[in-house]
């Protein structure tokens, strides 16, 4: 068995692109989940059910099917009557499927708020929505931070299966580097080592962020 | 809309009933609070004073009764919705309501506890409400502590924390609802005696207590709490010595015999 690792050094900088590709989509796809989950989640605990059922039941829909298939439906099922661009597709789908997983930890960091602190703040004079704004949701965010990170390492892993609808993040480009000079072994093998890399990073930045919030919780 | 005069009592209570289910917790309560007077609530676990406490604040929604803050109606049965949400709210910026667990705001450093209210509610810049925060700070005696968030305060800095940022808004009244209950008891002193500070400033107070020593040496009236009434009310030294009502004389000596057990345990 032989291994010849420079096809992979000629390809870097395509592989570099796909890095970047991976981690904008990242980047945009954890500022809506986590955002989006946040709204999903105060609109599922303080809204009237006839606004919240819906809502409670597309979650429960992008968490009980694939995300392979939610990509496919976005992207070839609407694409029948409308073609959205495979990057709205992908980062949207990406999003929506997160801020279900996210929403769900926001549904329950909000109720472990307790009631004192809503209290608190409405004996000072804020009103319901303020109070959920200034007062729950920081208390609520800074709670759900391990479990928000854990999510978002698995969505950064995710986002290789958007290669699935033609998206140049870092799986695909490798693939296309691949059929290229037919060497599959080095290149997964790089490829792993990268999202390995990105992972460690990514959980010392966890650990960095939770550290911080040690103190506000 | 009453017009409040000097004369218009700062707090007043006519035929407050307030019913959780089927029980009644309280029984038609009147009560009028002078402005710079100081009341002390005393009486059993569960007699109702917390829930009176309470609804002077509207955290509980009274049943029937009114009740007034300086001639203001607090509860209106007549405004619905948004109508009540801001009258309530302006209501309760003028109301210092201090809580027996603190609820500071953990995410919040201790000068942010103090000065959120009147940065967001009164539009105060950010200059003037750390100046504002920093004297409250220092009149509790922690300026010293103005960075630091709450999980690295003891019970009673937490206390004196919550005290700074209910007085933040300039309250016309503090409601305090068994503030040294969860105490320990070396950490009761140092909150008492802010209390105490208060108290000479003349600022008007309503003080559900278990601490009857205090009670009797800060207040200008006292009154005992059983059962959802108003069992008895007087001035201090007459409620706390020479009782008229049995129910007050056995509670007092329930409570003084609880003490001694509780100093022989030392």
């Amino acid at each position: 068995m032989e291994f010849d690792f420079s096809p992979v050094i000629t390809y870097f900088p395509t592989l570099i692109k796909g890095i970047g590709a991976t981690l904008l989509i990242g980047v945009v796809v954890a500022l809506l989940s986590i955002l989006g989950g946040q709204i999903v989640a105060v609109i599922s605990l303080y809204t009237r059910k006839a606004v919240n059922w819906p809502l409670r039941f597309l979650i429960w829909l992008f968490m009980t099917t694939p995300l392979l298939l939610q990509l496919y439906f976005l992207y070839f099922g609407l694409g029948q009557w409308v073609l959205i661009p495979a990057i709205a597709v992908g980062v949207l789908g990406l999003g929506f499927h997160y801020m279900a997983y996210n929403a769900d930890i926001f549904i329950a960091t909000i109720k472990s708020v307790s009631n004192g602190q809503y209290e608190a703040s409405r004996s000072l004079g804020f009103g319901h929505l303020a109070t959920i704004f200034y007062i729950i949701l920081p208390q609520a965010f800074y709670r759900a931070i391990p479990q928000l990170g854990n999510n978002m390492i698995i969505m950064v892993k995710d986002i290789s299966v958007l290669s699935a609808i033609g998206i140049a993040e870092l799986v695909y480009l490798s693939q296309y580097a691949i059929s290229v000079t037919f060497r599959p072994f080095e290149f997964y093998i790089t490829i792993a080592a990268i999202y390995y890399l990105i992972n460690i990073l990514m959980e010392t930045g966890q650990s960095w962020v939770e550290r911080r919030a040690a103190a506000r919780k | 809309m009453t017009t409040a005069t000097k004369d218009t009592p700062m707090v007043e209570l006519k035929g407050v009933k307030k019913r959780f289910g089927d029980l009644e917790v309280l029984k038609g309560i009147d009560l009028k609070v002078e402005r710079g007077k100081i009341i002390s609530i005393i009486g059993p676990s569960g007699s109702g004073k917390s829930t009176l406490l309470r609804s002077i604040n509207y955290l509980e929604v009274i049943d029937e009764g009114s009740i007034l803050l300086d001639g203001v109606q607090v509860n209106r049965p007549d405004l619905k919705g948004l109508a009540f949400e801001r009258h309530i709210n302006h209501i309760r910026q003028n109301m210092g309501m201090v809580f027996q667990h603190f609820n500071l705001f953990p995410h919040l450093s201790t000068l942010d506890n103090v000065t959120l209210a009147p940065r967001k509610l009164k539009g105060m810049s950010a200059g003037s409400a750390r100046e504002l925060g920093m004297e409250l700070l220092e009149r509790v005696g922690l300026a010293d502590k103005a960075s630091v968030y709450p999980s690295s305060l003891s019970g009673g800095q937490k206390q004196r924390v919550a005290i700074a940022r209910a007085l933040a808004m300039r309250p016309k009244v503090m409601l305090f609802d068994e503030a040294t209950s969860a105490l320990d008891p070396e950490l009761v002193e140092e909150v008492n005696l802010v209390m105490k500070r208060l108290a000479e400033e003349h600022m008007t107070m309503l003080i559900v207590t278990h601490e009857m020593a205090f009670a009797r040496d800060v207040s200008d009236w006292a009154m005992f709490m059983d059962d959802g009434v108003v069992v008895e009310q007087s001035t201090p030294d007459r409620l706390f010595t020479n009782p008229d009502q049995e129910r007050t004389r056995n509670f007092l000596r329930k409570h003084l015999e609880s003490q001694a057990v509780a100093h022989a345990h030392f």
